[in-house]
C-alpha cells in the first residue's frame, strides 16, 4: 500500500516537472522572460497537487491511475493551448478547475445512490429535449449546429446528454431483465441518434450508437439483439453515405485526402504533415507551426501536440488513453452492483471509442469525425462530461474499496 | 452469481478488442509516419518550409565537386551564374517556391537548419547547413547543351548509387523565377522528367522479357521474321521493311525483333511476366530516402494481344527515365540494384554531420541472368542496334527502344538508350530518353556514347 502510492506520487512529480519545465520555456517564448507565463504554470500546478492530495486522503480508494492519466491530459493540453493561444490556455485552466469541481460532485453522487429509480424517466426526457432544441435553434442559425447558446454562455448539450445517456443504459440493463421491458431505453437510444444524425453532429451520434451496442451486448450477453443491431447500424450508415453528401464526401477524402487538398482535404492533409514535420522528437515546444492546422484547438489538438513533442509522446497519450480503458474496466469488473458496473464500463467505453475516433481520424486510420479528444481539447462542455465520466469511475472504485474493506472486517481480518 | 460472471467476461473480450484498437492507433501512426514522413515534410503543402525559409540564414547547394549552385545573398536566393549549368541543374536543386520540387525541397531541413536542436542553434548560430549533391554539374551543362529534344538523362555510379547527373528538358531558370510571365511558360517545364515523367518503355522492355525467359529457360525459340504477325488478334510488326528473317534468341535481343519477343511474352506467360515485373521495381511504390519518384506500370489483361505488346513495352507499360536506368544498373552489378542517392554531405562549416552510405535497392534478377544479359546487350552495341553507342572511352553494353504514342492522331517515337559502361573502373549506368524524336538507335544512342565519354573523361 505504502510503495504504491510512493509510486503514484513520483508519477504526480514528474507531471508537476513537466507542466513547470514547459511553463517555464514558454515564458522565454517572446524573448524576456514573462513571470505571468509562469505563473499560470505554478497556479495549475498547485491545482492538480491539491487535488490529487485531498482527493487521495478523502477516498483512500479511488483509483489513482486513472486519475494521473486524466491529470497528464489535461496538463499537456493546458500546455499545448497556452503555447497556441494564451487566452485559449487561460481559458482552458478555468474548464480545468471546473470540470474538477464537476468530478468530485459525480463522486459523491455516485458513491451514495443506487440507480437513480424513477428520475431515469426525467433523464430521458432532458436529454431529449435538450438535443432536440439544438437541433431546432441549431436549423435557424446556421452554421453551429450543435452548440447551444443562453445568454453569454456558449455549450454543447450532447456533451451533457452522454452523461445521462449512460446512467439510463445503466438503469434499463440493470433492472429490467425481459427484453420487452427495455423499449422506453430503446426508443431514447434511436431518438439521440437520430437527432444527432440529423444534427450532422456524426462523431456524437457514432459514439452514442457505439456505446450502446457495446454495453448493451455486455449487459445482457443477447447476441441476436446486438448483431440486429450492428446491422441496423450498418444500413444506417451506408444509406447516410448515399443521402448526405457529407457522409460521401468525409470518406472520399479520408481515402485520398491529397486529391481534395485544395478543398475538404486540407484539414486532414495539414493535420499529417504538422505529425509529419515533428518526427520521432518533435520540433520542440514552441518551435513548430501547430496553428497552421485547421481546428488546432479542438479536433486537431493531437497533430499540434505530436508536432511539437514528437511521435514519442504522440504514441505515449495513446498508451495513457489505453492504460486508463484497461483500469476503468477492472474497476466495472470489481463493482458489485450491476447498476454501477454497468454504468462505469459504459463510462470507460464512451472515452474509449471518443479517443479512438477523433485520434483514428486525425491520423486517417479511419474517416474523420469531429469530435473532441477527452480531457486534452479546448472546451467547458468536454471538459466538464469528461470529468463527470472519470468522478463516475472514481465513484465506483472507492465504493468497492469500501466494500472490500467491510468483507474484510466481516472475515475478522484487516488492513495493515 | 453466474450472471454477473458472464458480464464479467464479455468485459474481459471487450478489453481485448480495446486494446487491439488502440494498439493498432500506435502501430499505424508510427507506420505511417516512418513511411511517409520525410514524403509528407517535404511536399509544397507544407506551410512550414516556406515559413521556415529565411532565405538570409539558409546555407548553400554545391555540387560534389564544390561548384556552388545555390545561395543566399541577403535576402535573395541565387543561382549559378554559368547560364546553362543554371538551367540544366535546376530539375535536380529545385526552387524555393516549390514550384519544381528538388534539394530546396528535399533538404529543407538541413538547408534550414530546422534539425537543429536548441542547444545547437545557440552554439552555431541560427544558419542551416551548406549541402552537396551527388551530381557533376559539368557533366549536366554537358547533357543539357547536348539535348536536341525534350527528354531526360539520368547518370548514375552503379557500384555506389551516387546520381552522377539528372537532366530534364524543357527546364527553367530558377533566378528568373517569379517574374516570368505565364506566356512564356510551356507548362511542364518545372516537371523533372527523370522522376517524374512516365514514358512507354518500348524496346527497353526486352531486358524484362528476356529477363523472365533467362530464369524460367525458355531459350530455345526460333523463328523466321517477316515483319509482322498476327497474335491473339492484334498485328505486331517490326519496323525493319521486310522482317528480320531467321532470328533465334542471341540475334533477336541484338536486333530488337518485335515479333519474336511478342511470341516470347506469350510463351511465358502474364503470371510469369508479372512476376518478372514485380521483381524489376513495377508496380511498387518507391520510398527513397532523398527524392520522389512515381510509379512505374505494368499490368496483364488475359488477352494474348495485349501480352505481346506489354512484353515489347507498349500496351500500358510505362516507365520513368530513373527506374529505366535502375534496370540497366542491376544488369551492371550482378543482377543487385543499388539505391540511387542524391544526397553526398551536409556540413555546418566543415565539420559534417551526414555520412554518405551505399544501400542496395533490391535484387531483380539472378547473377547468372544478369550475365547473359550483359553478354546480349554487349553485342547489341558491338554489332547491333545500339553501335553508334560504341565509345573508345569504355566498353558500352546496352539497349535501343523506339516506344511509339499517338499525339494529335499522330503516331510518334520516343527514342529510347538504356545501357551501362561494363568496365569496372568507369561504373556508369546510364537511360536517355528523346521525346518524339525517332528512332531509339539514331537518336538516343550517340547521345548516350557521348555523354559516358565525356563522363569517362571527367574522371569517373
Amino acid at each position: 500500500m505504502i510503495l504504491k502510492r510512493y509510486g503514484a506520487g513520483l508519477i504526480l512529480t514528474f507531471m508537476i516537472l513537466f507542466l513547470l519545465t514547459a511553463m517555464l520555456l514558454l515564458s522565454f517564448q517572446d524573448g524576456p522572460f514573462d513571470g505571468g507565463v509562469f505563473l499560470w504554470g505554478v497556479i495549475l500546478a498547485a491545482v492538480i497537487v491539491l487535488q490529487y492530495n485531498i482527493l487521495s486522503a478523502v477516498f483512500k480508494h479511488i483509483d489513482r491511475i486513472t486519475l494521473l492519466i486524466a491529470d497528464f491530459l489535461c496538463i499537456i493540453g493546458f500546455v499545448m493551448l497556452y503555447r497556441m493561444n494564451p487566452e485559449a490556455g487561460e481559458r482552458q485552466f478555468m474548464w480545468i478547475v471546473v470540470g474538477n469541481i464537476a468530478m468530485v460532485a459525480a463522486l459523491i453522487i455516485i458513491k451514495r445512490v443506487r440507480d437513480f429509480g424513477r428520475a431515469n424517466w426525467w433523464f430521458m426526457l432532458l436529454g431529449i429535449l435538450l438535443l432536440g432544441i439544438t437541433l431546432v435553434l441549431s436549423t435557424s442559425q446556421l452554421g453551429a449546429n450543435n452548440w447551444l447558446k443562453i445568454g453569454p454562455f456558449k455549450f454543447q448539450p450532447s456533451e451533457f446528454v452522454k452523461v445521462l445517456f449512460l446512467i439510463v443504459t445503466a438503469y434499463f440493463l440493470s433492472t429490467r431483465q425481459r427484453k420487452r421491458d427495455m423499449w422506453p431505453y430503446f426508443l431514447f437510444t434511436i431518438a439521440c441518434v437520430g437527432i444527432l444524425v440529423l444534427s450532422t453532429d456524426l462523431g456524437a451520434a457514432l459514439l452514442f450508437a457505439g456505446t450502446f451496442l457495446i454495453v448493451f451486448y455486455v449487459g445482457t450477453g443477447n447476441l441476436g439483439i446486438t448483431l440486429l443491431s450492428i446491422g441496423a447500424f450498418a444500413g444506417g450508415a451506408y444509406a447516410s453515405y448515399y443521402l448526405f453528401d457529407h457522409v460521401k464526401t468525409r470518406v472520399e477524402i479520408w481515402q485520398d485526402p491529397w486529391a481534395a487538398y485544395e478543398g475538404k482535404g486540407y484539414q486532414i492533409v495539414q493535420g499529417l504533415l504538422a505529425i509529419a514535420s515533428g518526427g520521432v522528437l518533435g520540433t520542440g515546444l514552441g518551435n513548430g507551426m501547430p496553428t497552421s492546422i485547421p481546428v488546432h484547438e479542438t479536433d486537431y489538438i493531437f497533430a499540434a501536440i505530436a508536432e511539437e513533442f514528437g511521435l514519442i509522446v504522440a504514441v505515449a497519450l495513446i498508451a495513457f488513453y489505453l492504460v486508463f480503458i484497461v483500469r476503468g474496466i477492472l474497476i466495472a469488473m470489481d463493482a458489485r452492483a450491476k447498476f454501477d458496473k454497468l454504468l462505469v464500463f459504459g463510462s470507460t467505453c464512451m472515452l474509449a471509442l471518443q479517443s479512438f475516433i477523433i485520434i483514428g481520424g486525425v491520423i486517417k486510420l479511419i474517416p474523420l469525425t469531429g469530435i473532441t479528444m477527452p480531457f486534452v481539447s479546448l472546451g467547458g462542455s468536454s471538459m466538464i462530461s469528461s470529468m463527470m465520466l472519470l468522478g463516475i469511475i472514481e465513484g465506483v472504485a472507492q465504493k468497492n474499496g469500501e466494500l472490500d474493506e467491510a468483507e474484510l472486517a466481516e472475515m475478522g481480518g484487516g488492513i495493515e | 452469481m453466474k450472471k454477473k460472471n458472464a458480464m464479467n467476461k464479455h468485459m474481459q473480450g471487450m478489453l481485448a478488442i480495446f486494446i487491439a484498437m488502440f494498439v493498432a492507433l500506435g502501430s499505424y501512426l508510427t507506420y505511417s509516419m516512418v513511411t511517409y514522413g520525410d514524403e509528407w515534410f517535404s511536399t509544397s503543402y507544407n506551410p512550414r518550409i516556406s515559413a521556415a525559409r529565411n532565405i538570409a540564414d539558409a546555407g548553400s547547394i554545391y555540387d560534389r565537386n564544390g561548384t556552388r549552385l545555390a545561395w543566399s545573398e541577403g535576402d535573395k536566393r541565387q543561382y549559378a551564374e554559368d547560364g546553362d549549368m543554371r538551367r540544366a541543374v535546376s530539375h535536380i536543386v529545385g526552387d524555393v517556391h516549390g514550384k519544381s520540387l528538388g534539394a530546396e525541397n528535399y533538404f529543407a531541413k538541413y538547408l534550414y537548419g530546422m534539425d537543429k536542436g536548441i542547444l545547437d542553434k545557440l552554439e552555431t548560430g541560427s544558419r542551416g547547413a551548406d549541402v552537396y549533391l551527388t551530381i557533376d554539374a559539368e557533366l549536366c551543362r554537358y547533357i543539357y547543351n547536348n539535348m536536341e529534344y525534350n527528354g531526360a538523362v539520368v547518370v548514375m555510379n552503379y557500384q555506389t548509387g551516387e546520381i552522377l547527373a539528372s537532366v530534364s528538358a524543357p527546364t527553367f531558370d530558377p533566378s528568373t523565377l517569379g517574374e516570368i510571365t505565364p506566356e512564356d511558360e510551356e507548362g511542364s517545364e518545372y516537371l523533372n522528367r527523370v522522376t517524374q515523367g512516365r514514358y512507354p518503355p518500348g524496346s527497353t522492355m526486352k531486358i524484362l522479357t528476356t529477363a523472365a525467359a533467362l530464369e524460367s529457360g525458355v531459350t530455345g525459340m526460333e523463328i523466321d521474321c517477316s515483319g509482322s504477325a498476327v497474335i491473339g488478334g492484334q498485328k505486331v510488326t517490326c519496323p525493319t521493311d521486310g522482317g528480320h528473317g531467321h532470328v533465334d534468341f542471341t540475334s533477336a535481343f541484338e536486333r530488337s525483333c518485335n515479333i519474336y519477343y511478342a511470341y516470347l511474352s506469350v510463351e511465358l506467360g502474364g503470371s510469369n511476366m508479372l512476376a518478372t515485373a514485380n521483381q524489376f521495381g513495377y508496380n511498387y511504390e518507391f520510398k527513397f530516402p532523398d527524392f520522389n519518384m512515381l510509379k512505374s506500370n505494368f499490368e496483364v489483361s488475359g488477352e494474348s494481344g495485349d501480352l505481346a505488346w506489354a512484353g515489347i513495352g507498349q500496351y500500358t507499360d510505362l516507365v520513368t527515365p530513373m527506374h529505366n536506368m535502375l534496370v540497366s544498373a542491376g544488369v551492371a552489378n550482378g543482377g543487385t540494384v543499388a539505391q540511387p542517392n542524391t544526397l553526398l554531405d551536409v556540413r555546418y562549416g566543415t565539420s559534417s554531420i551526414y555520412d554518405y552510405s551505399t544501400a542496395q535497392f533490391r535484387s531483380i534478377m539472378s547473377a547468372g541472368t544478369a550475365s547473359t544479359l550483359a553478354g546480349l546487350m554487349r553485342g547489341t552495341v558491338d554489332h547491333g542496334t545500339a553501335t553508334s553507342a560504341d565509345i573508345d572511352a569504355t566498353t558500352m553494353n546496352g539497349k535501343t527502344g523506339t516506344a511509339e504514342f499517338v499525339e494529335n492522331g499522330q503516331v510518334k517515337n520516343h527514342s529510347w538508350f538504356v545501357g551501362y559502361s561494363q568496365d569496372a573502373s568507369h561504373p556508369l549506368a546510364i537511360a536517355v530518353i528523346l521525346e518524339g524524336a525517332g528512332y531509339g538507335s539514331r537518336y538516343a544512342t550517340p547521345l548516350a556514347g557521348q555523354v559516358i565519354s565525356k563522363a569517362v573523361e571527367l574522371g569517373y
